[in-house]
C-alpha cells in the first residue's frame, strides 16, 4: 500500500473577512496549495471540503470558482473536526489506490453565520437547558482545578503562550501578545473562563494536496512530508459517568495513530492541538499522552510547551491565537505541521522538528464524550 | 395562570405544566416531575436521554424509567454569554444521580457564590420559556438540598 505525502499547503490569513465568503476563502487556499506544490492544477483528481455552517455544496462552489469543477468532490461535516476529516478522506482515497493526487480544503466564513457562544444543535437535550460550548469547557476547567489544584493564573499562561506564538505568525487572527493580567481582566464568558481563554470567531480557509508515493516522486522532488497516520473516532456512549478531566476519546484516537505511524507519544517533537478554550489544551495534550495527567499546567509554567521548550504545543498560535474557522481549523493545523517540518516557519520555527501531531476534537451530543476526534501524524 | 407560588414565595412550580421536552421530563399534577431515561434489562445500565439500545451490551431490551430526583453536583459554571433564548447570567451544572447517569441542568435557588462541587442537589420544576403558540412551558432545574433550610 502506498504512503501518503503532503506536498502542497496553502492558507488564507485568518481573521475577519467581511468582503469575501467561504468559497472565496477556499479558492484562495486552494491556489496557495497548488502554487506551493508547484503542480498543474489539472493533476488534481478528487477533492474533499470540510465546513460546518457554509451551506450546501460549498466545495463545488470553490472548484467552480477556480475552474476545476468536474472532479469528484465530497463535502464533509464533522463539527470542528470537519477539515481534519476531509484530510483523512483524501488520504484514504490515496491509500486505497483510487487516486494519486487529492486536495483537502477546509473553509469557514464564520463571522457571517454566527456570533457569541457556540452551542450544540438546538435539538440536543443539553442545548435545551442552556449548554454552550464555553459553559461545558468552563465546567471541565472548574473540575480540573478542584481535582489537580490548577490555579486560574496557571490556566491563563496558555492563552499568553498561544498569543505570543500567534504574534510570530503572519496569518494569525491575533498578532498582539497578552499578559496573565490581560487574561484575568478580560470579560467573563463562563466562569472560570474569560474572553482570552476562548478561541475567536474567525473566517479563514486552508488546503493541502496529498499524493501517493508514485505521484510524490514524479511531482514533488522529495519535498513531501509523510502523513504517517490519520485517524478518526466518535465518542462512546457513557455507560456510567466518567471523568471530565481526562479524554479517553483523544487517547483512543491517538493510540491508533501512534500504532499506525510506528511511534509512541515520547517520539513526538511538537503538536498542534484543539485549544478551542485554554482548558481544552490541557485536556488534549494529556489525552494525547504527551504530558502526564494533572501535570500540564505546571509544565507550561516551566516553559516546556514554548516554541523553544521540550515539547512545543501550538506553535502556530493554536485556535486561541491563530483563530478558529471551524472547517478550516484541522487543515490549517496540518499546514503548520508541514511548514515546521520543512523548516519554513520563520521566527516561530522549532529547531530540528521531525515528528508533528495534529489533533482536532469537535461537536457535542448528549451522553457521548465527544462527537468527532482526529489525530494526524506527520513525519519528515 | 397555570403557576402557583409555593410557601415562602421562593419557588414557582407549575401545577400541572406542559413539559418543555416530554420525552425527557415528565410533569405530574402535583407540581413534581421526573427526568426520564432508559434502563437496560439485560445489564442494568441507565441512560439519559431515552435510547434504543444499550451502549454497554447492545441489548435492545430497554425500559423507560424515572430517575431519582436527588443527586450530587459534579461540576458547574456561571454562564455569562449565551444564545438569545436564555437570559444571562445563569448557573449550569452536571449532577450525578444514583442510577449512574450524569445530567446537565441549570441551578437555581441559591446565590452563585454558594454553589460548590459535591453539593447535594434536587430536581425542581420551574417555568421554562414558551412554545410556538405562546403556552408557558415547564422545565427543570437543580437546587441545592440545603436551600430547604434557609
Ligand atoms: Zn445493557
Amino acid at each position: 500500500m502506498t504512503d501518503v505525502h503532503v506536498v502542497g499547503v496553502g492558507m488564507t490569513r485568518f481573521g475577519k473577512h467581511p468582503d469575501s465568503d467561504a468559497a472565496d476563502l477556499g479558492a484562495e487556499a486552494l491556489h496557495g496549495a497548488v502554487a506551493d506544490a508547484g503542480i498543474d492544477p489539472r493533476l488534481i483528481e478528487a477533492a474533499y471540503c470540510g465546513h460546518v455552517f457554509q451551506g450546501m455544496v460549498t466545495g463545488q462552489r470553490i472548484l467552480a470558482q477556480v475552474g476545476l469543477a468536474g472532479l469528484p468532490l465530497a463535502n464533509v461535516e464533522n463539527a470542528c473536526s470537519s477539515g481534519a476529516t476531509a484530510i483523512r478522506e483524501a488520504s484514504l482515497a490515496i491509500r486505497a489506490g483510487e487516486n494519486d493526487v487529492v486536495i483537502a480544503i477546509g473553509t469557514e466564513h464564520l463571522t457571517s453565520k454566527f456570533s457569541g457562544a457556540l452551542t450544540p444543535d438546538p435539538s440536543d437535550p443539553e442545548a435545551a437547558v442552556g449548554a454552550t460550548m464555553p459553559g461545558v469547557y468552563a465546567m471541565r476547567a472548574r473540575r480540573y482545578m478542584e481535582e489537580f489544584g490548577m490555579t486560574r493564573e496557571q490556566l491563563a499562561l496558555i492563552p499568553v503562550k498561544n498569543k505570543r506564538n500567534a504574534a510570530q505568525n503572519p496569518l494569525a487572527h491575533f498578532r498582539k501578545e497578552i499578559t496573565v493580567e490581560d487574561v484575568l481582566a478580560s470579560r467573563p464568558i463562563a466562569d472560570p473562563l474569560r474572553l482570552h481563554d476562548c478561541s475567536p470567531v474567525t473566517d479563514g480557509a486552508a488546503a493541502v494536496i496529498v499524493m501517493s508515493d508514485k505521484a510524490a516522486k514524479k511531482y514533488a522532488n522529495g519535498r513531501g512530508i509523510r502523513l504517517a497516520a490519520s485517524t478518526l473516532r466518535t465518542g462512546s456512549v457513557d455507560v456510567e459517568p466518567t471523568s471530565m478531566t481526562y479524554e479517553p476519546l483523544t487517547w483512543k484516537t491517538a493510540k491508533e495513530a501512534y500504532e499506525k505511524a510506528g511511534i509512541g507519544p515520547e517520539d513526538v517533537d511538537f503538536a498542534e492541538v484543539h485549544d478551542c478554550f485554554s482548558i481544552a489544551e490541557v485536556l488534549r495534550v494529556e489525552g494525547l499522552g504527551l504530558f502526564e495527567q494533572g501535570q500540564y499546567p505546571w509544565a507550561v509554567e516551566r516553559g516546556e510547551a514554548d516554541i523553544n521548550g521540550r515539547l512545543p504545543i501550538n506553535p502556530s498560535g493554536g485556535l486561541i491565537g491563530k483563530g478558529h474557522p471551524l472547517g478550516g481549523t484541522g487543515v490549517a493545523q496540518v499546514v503548520e505541521l508541514v511548514r515546521q517540518l520543512r523548516g519554513e516557519a520563520g521566527s516561530r520555527q522549532i529547531e530540528g522538528a521531525r515528528i508533528g501531531v495534529a489533533h482536532c476534537r469537535g461537536g457535542k451530543a448528549v451522553g457521548i464524550e465527544g462527537a468527532a476526534c482526529t489525530v494526524q501524524i506527520l513525519v519528515r | 395562570m397555570p403557576w402557583r407560588i409555593a410557601e415562602g414565595g421562593t419557588l414557582t412550580v407549575p401545577a400541572p405544566g406542559i413539559s418543555f421536552r416530554p420525552g425527557e421530563l415528565e410533569t405530574h399534577p402535583d407540581g413534581t416531575g421526573n427526568l426520564l431515561g432508559s434502563r437496560c434489562r439485560a445489564c442494568g445500565a441507565h441512560f439519559f436521554p431515552i435510547r434504543e439500545a444499550c451502549a454497554g451490551c447492545l441489548s435492545d431490551d430497554l425500559e423507560t424509567v424515572r430517575f431519582s430526583t436527588r443527586g450530587v453536583l459534579y461540576t458547574f459554571s456561571i454562564v455569562r454569554q449565551s444564545v438569545p433564548a436564555f437570559e444571562v447570567p445563569y448557573a449550569l451544572g452536571y449532577v450525578d444521580f444514583p442510577e449512574k447517569v450524569r445530567i446537565m441542568g441549570q441551578i437555581s435557588g441559591c446565590d452563585f457564590d454558594d454553589i460548590k462541587i459535591g453539593m447535594d442537589m434536587e430536581l425542581v420544576l420551574e417555568p421554562f420559556g414558551t412554545d410556538d403558540e405562546g403556552n408557558e412551558l415547564t422545565g427543570y432545574r437543580f437546587r441545592p438540598v440545603e436551600a430547604d433550610n434557609d
